[in-house]
């Protein structure tokens, strides 16, 4: 089972949807660690256990923190891997080719230079089960200690692998997940319909999925109409994230319309106040009951 | 529809990515210099792969195809295309200098293809809705602008193409202001001087910072502050501010607000906001955001139809005769250019 709120994470790294200024306010906020941290020992006591962390910079000293925590060391991760935005600026700085190469760090020099001198046409599909565990090792190490009950692939690879059609990586991200961390894998995504019908040619059944879905239909695509009858027909387990459309919805009429659709398994949402927590929990909590 | 893709970095992935998902179309083929890039997608789709781009245009005959390679080597590919008559969506910018384009865009012009250069903000939420608030009127006359692009990339020497001057044609300005002054142009139409100071920093052969002053043929004149090695901007961050007779309006990424002395066309007194929830409509696939799925099914629509894009060649092309004088006034301590 999964938890039914899970903290999110955007408000501690500065993401925010509706103005990047605002954002930037909570980064300073919460690059104090122990604000954090306060905020979660706050959910706790209101009985949230569960955290969606990326695995940003900032994340790590989160990761240190809560291991040394002696009542926050069993908090629920939910970890979403890789942080992009920071692979973005390293293609922008160094190109996509230095990505691969420095991300094949536990790989020894010889057997880079003889991935690379095979080169040609003639990668086998084991060159990329390599880098992308590597990249996956990677991202969770600092995050191995704590208590990972679920590893999300970020919606921009997922969405790639989507649009592109390769369920490979998909399975292949499943299955290192399964074997190695005993999570749950997972997958988020901005095409939830789009992702089922490819992940039903696979062997990965009732997947948990983490995707926008709010009665405004921001970020969901194609519609929110297509979205409310995939969730109705297809197996999956839902993870629902930008409830509050980026917190231009009030959590009533958000958290009314989110638990009038089935298959919602659990709800991920940003806080960054207590009272806004305390009124939030509170209309998941009536809404859900009433569900 | 079947779709060539040349170049496979983070932007041919990108394209070829949602391109794929469209109905309709397919990516038939890919060619990378990186045999090992290239390897990659052989082995994972199956699709034919080529080394050479010229050898994939001839033998695939493809209906169109994504130029996505480092600057320099756009117009010489462009080129190769026209020639072959196959419609293109080249990313952003055009050329390295706008000299070195002039031959293509007449050649283009000539054989009316279709052809859109990857200024992909105009597909956003935010700025299509400004652009539909300033062309109504309802600001009166405009009395200047100022306009910042930042992102917190670079804090140390680069690596690769785009910090060689001669690959990339210069630092900040063509890499990444263009966007800006693509909209600018979008908005307020030709631009008639510019003045302009940069600095280099991190870079050595290309500026890191840069300020540019416009005046616009109109009469509107502003400026456009622009660098990608400032910190606390952890994605590409965009503003225009527009101060105008009867109130001004403030543009950004994530929304549009306006300020009305007096109500106007049905616009009220005070603020109206629009935020990207108010303005956002759902796509066929999403991957890296809507914006680039509206841009690259704009583009199929105009080769279905054979009919123009607004942001084709020529529109590319004065973006970069701007680019041109930002940096030939900035050589001269920001004497004034006129174009």
């Amino acid at each position: 089972m999964i938890d039914r709120i899970i903290l999110g994470h955007n408000q501690f790294f500065g993401v925010n949807h509706l103005a990047a200024e605002t954002g930037n306010q909570k980064d300073a906020y919460f690059s104090d660690i122990s604000r954090i941290l306060g905020l979660l020992q706050f959910c706790r006591e209101q009985g949230v256990t569960a955290l969606m962390m990326s695995t940003h910079e900032r994340a790590l000293f989160i990761s240190e923190a809560l291991q040394k925590d002696a009542t926050l060391r069993d908090t629920n991760i939910y970890l979403l891997l890789p942080y992009v935005a920071k692979y973005v600026r390293q293609a922008n700085e160094k190109g996509l080719m230095n990505i691969i190469l420095d991300s094949l760090n536990g790989t020894s020099f010889q057997e880079k230079m003889s991935m690379f001198l095979r080169g040609g046409f003639g990668v086998i599909s084991k060159d990329l089960e390599k880098i992308l565990t590597a990249m996956i090792d990677f991202e969770v190490a600092p995050f191995r200690e704590l208590n990972l009950r679920a590893i999300f692939l970020h919606d921009v690879l997922t969405d790639l692998a989507l649009g592109w059609g390769v369920s490979q990586v998909l399975e292949l991200f499943a299955n290192h997940v399964q074997e190695k961390y005993r999570a749950i894998p997972a997958f988020c995504t901005k095409n939830m319909p789009k992702l089922m019908a490819l992940l039903e040619k696979t062997n990965i059944k009732n997947p948990l999925i983490m995707a926008s879905i709010n009665k405004l239909g921001y970020q969901v695509n194609p519609s929110r109409s297509a979205f409310e009858t995939c969730l109705k027909e297809k197996q999956l387990q839902l993870l629902a994230m930008s409830t509050l459309a980026a917190g231009y919805l009030k959590p009533r009429e958000a958290y009314e319309y989110i638990f009038s659709l089935p298959k919602i398994d659990s709800v991920v949402v940003g806080l960054s106040t207590r009272e806004h927590a305390v009124e939030t929990f509170a209309e998941i909590r009536r809404h859900a009951e009433q569900a | 529809m079947r779709i060539a893709i040349v170049g496979i970095g983070k932007m041919g992935l990108l394209h070829a990515g949602i391109m794929n998902a469209l109905d309709g179309v397919e990516v038939c083929a890919i060619s990378d210099t990186s045999k090992y890039l290239s390897g990659f997608v052989k082995s994972l789709t199956g699709l034919p792969v080529y080394d050479n781009y010229l050898n994939m245009l001839d033998k695939e005959k493809p209906d169109a195809a994504v130029i996505a390679t480092p600057v320099f080597l756009h117009v010489p590919m462009a080129k190769e295309c026209a020639q072959r008559n196959i419609p293109f969506l080249m990313e952003k910018p055009l050329s390295v200098t706008s000299a070195e384009a002039v031959t293509l865009v007449a050649d283009i012009q000539k054989r009316h293809l279709t052809t859109m250069v990857g200024y992909m903000m105009r597909y956003t939420e935010t700025f299509p809705k400004a652009k539909a608030i300033l062309a109504s009127g309802v600001l009166g006359d405009l009395i200047t602008f100022n306009a910042t692009i930042y992102v917190s990339q670079l804090f140390k020497t680069g690596k690769g193409w785009r910090y060689n001057r001669k690959e990339s044609g210069g630092g900040v300005v063509i890499g990444q202001a263009t966007h800006l002054i693509d909209l600018l142009q979008w908005y307020f139409g030709p631009v008639a001087m510019v003045s302009a100071h940069t600095k280099n920093w991190y870079s050595q052969e290309v500026e890191d910072f840069a300020h540019s002053y416009f005046e616009f043929t109109s009469g509107l004149s502003g400026w456009l502050d622009s660098s990608w090695s400032v910190r606390h901007h952890r994605l590409l961050e965009m503003t225009i501010n527009v101060h105008a007779e009867n109130g001004n309006l403030l543009v950004t990424d994530d929304f549009v607000k306006l300020y009305l002395e007096k109500r106007t066309d049905g616009y009220a007194a005070g603020w109206t906001n629009f935020y990207k929830p108010d303005l956002f409509e759902g796509v066929a696939i999403d991957v890296g955001g809507p914006q680039y799925t509206r841009q690259d099914v704009s583009f199929i629509e105009a080769v279905r139809n054979r009919t123009k894009v607004q942001s084709d060649i020529a529109n590319a092309y004065a973006v970069q005769k701007i680019v041109d004088a930002i940096y030939l006034s900035a050589s001269k301590h920001g004497e004034p250019v006129h174009l």
